[in-house]
């Protein structure tokens, strides 16, 4: 018997854990011009998201149980329906991103919507930011062709496009103290490519990154 | 060139895949002619002005619009889902 036969399962396990989409991308502090951060970048990490698809004429049964169980509004139009914890995004006539903070209990959530829609669970496959500050329409608006002032993209409103040949699924979430914050969600694999063009557009007006300490798990 | 589609607004035309002509419908195959299928695969009007024609959202909603478009001005008279919205299906 060789020596590998012998070692325990155990010991032969790799050590599977959890890589943070953007280990080895995002690097904590500030870069750019020096002063106050014109813009600022947090990952967002630890989220349950699945993508909720209707078969045709399905969207009342999933309305229905989303605003029973969760409170929330189920967008037909681009809109983001955002609760305490929780969001949904619409992606697409009769798509939408289910969303909620930390994944305690997600699997209970969409068990729950059963039935009721095609669900995936996307939480490892997508990467999110919350973008925010002084600056940051100015920073968006080197390759984001979507009108972000207040009066054409109001809380809640959000948009499918792309960026730099990237797409990316984007929400305004409630103002902050540095004015309006936007969510902008790209695929886990592109996550690199899109830091790639928002850290080169922002770093003229200096951009704060925050990567929350819950969520340094396996960064790279 | 920008597109109003239906479902996102008004979007570059960069966002969009052409498909081209929206008006041919397939023939049955099992019971059309090898003529009926011949024109169905392979002929095509390229009209100089007023066309319908199917353009694919890709970067945007991911879905199939048909786009009545004057070839010659690139002037949109009208943006709508190819597939059409039967009574209580999402928007």
């Amino acid at each position: 018997m060789s020596d590998a036969a012998t070692k325990s399962d155990a010991a032969m396990k790799p050590g599977w854990t959890p890589r943070s989409a953007w280990a080895g991308i995002l690097s904590e502090g500030s870069f750019g011009a020096k002063g106050p951060a014109g813009v600022t970048a947090t990952a967002r990490e630890g989220l349950g998201i699945a993508s909720l698809i209707v078969a045709e004429g399905g969207d009342a049964a999933l309305a229905k149980a989303m605003k029973a169980r969760f409170g929330l509004a189920l967008p037909s139009t681009p809109q983001a329906a955002i609760s305490a914890g929780r969001a949904l995004v619409w992606a697409g006539p009769g798509q939408w991103l289910f969303i909620a903070g930390d994944r305690g209990g997600f699997a209970d959530d969409l068990q729950a919507l059963s039935g009721l829609a095609a669900i995936a669970d996307q939480s490892d496959g997508r990467a999110v930011l919350t973008l925010s500050g002084d600056k940051i329409r100015a920073a968006l608006a080197k390759g984001c062709m979507i009108d972000l002032h207040p009066s054409a993209f109001s809380v809640g409103s959000s948009a499918l496009t792309s960026i730099a040949h990237i797409g990316v699924h984007l929400w305004r979430a409630e103002d902050g103290p540095n004015g309006a914050v936007f969510e902008f969600m790209v695929a886990r694999s592109m996550a690199g490519s899109f830091w790639s063009w928002f850290s080169a557009s922002a770093a003229e007006f200096g951009c704060q990154v925050t990567i929350p300490r819950a969520c340094r798990v396996g960064r790279g | 060139m920008r597109i109003p589609c239906p479902h996102c607004g008004a979007r570059d035309a960069q966002e969009f895949t052409y498909l081209g002509d929206a008006n041919p419908k397939r023939p049955d195959g099992m019971e059309a002619t090898e003529a009926a299928m011949f024109d169905y695969v392979y002929q095509r009007d390229n009209p100089a002005g007023r066309f319908r024609e199917l353009w694919y959202h890709g970067a945007g909603c991911h879905a199939w619009l048909v786009v009545t478009r004057d070839t010659k001005t690139h002037a949109i008279e009208a943006a709508e889902p190819a597939k059409p919205t039967k009574a209580g299906a999402a928007a």
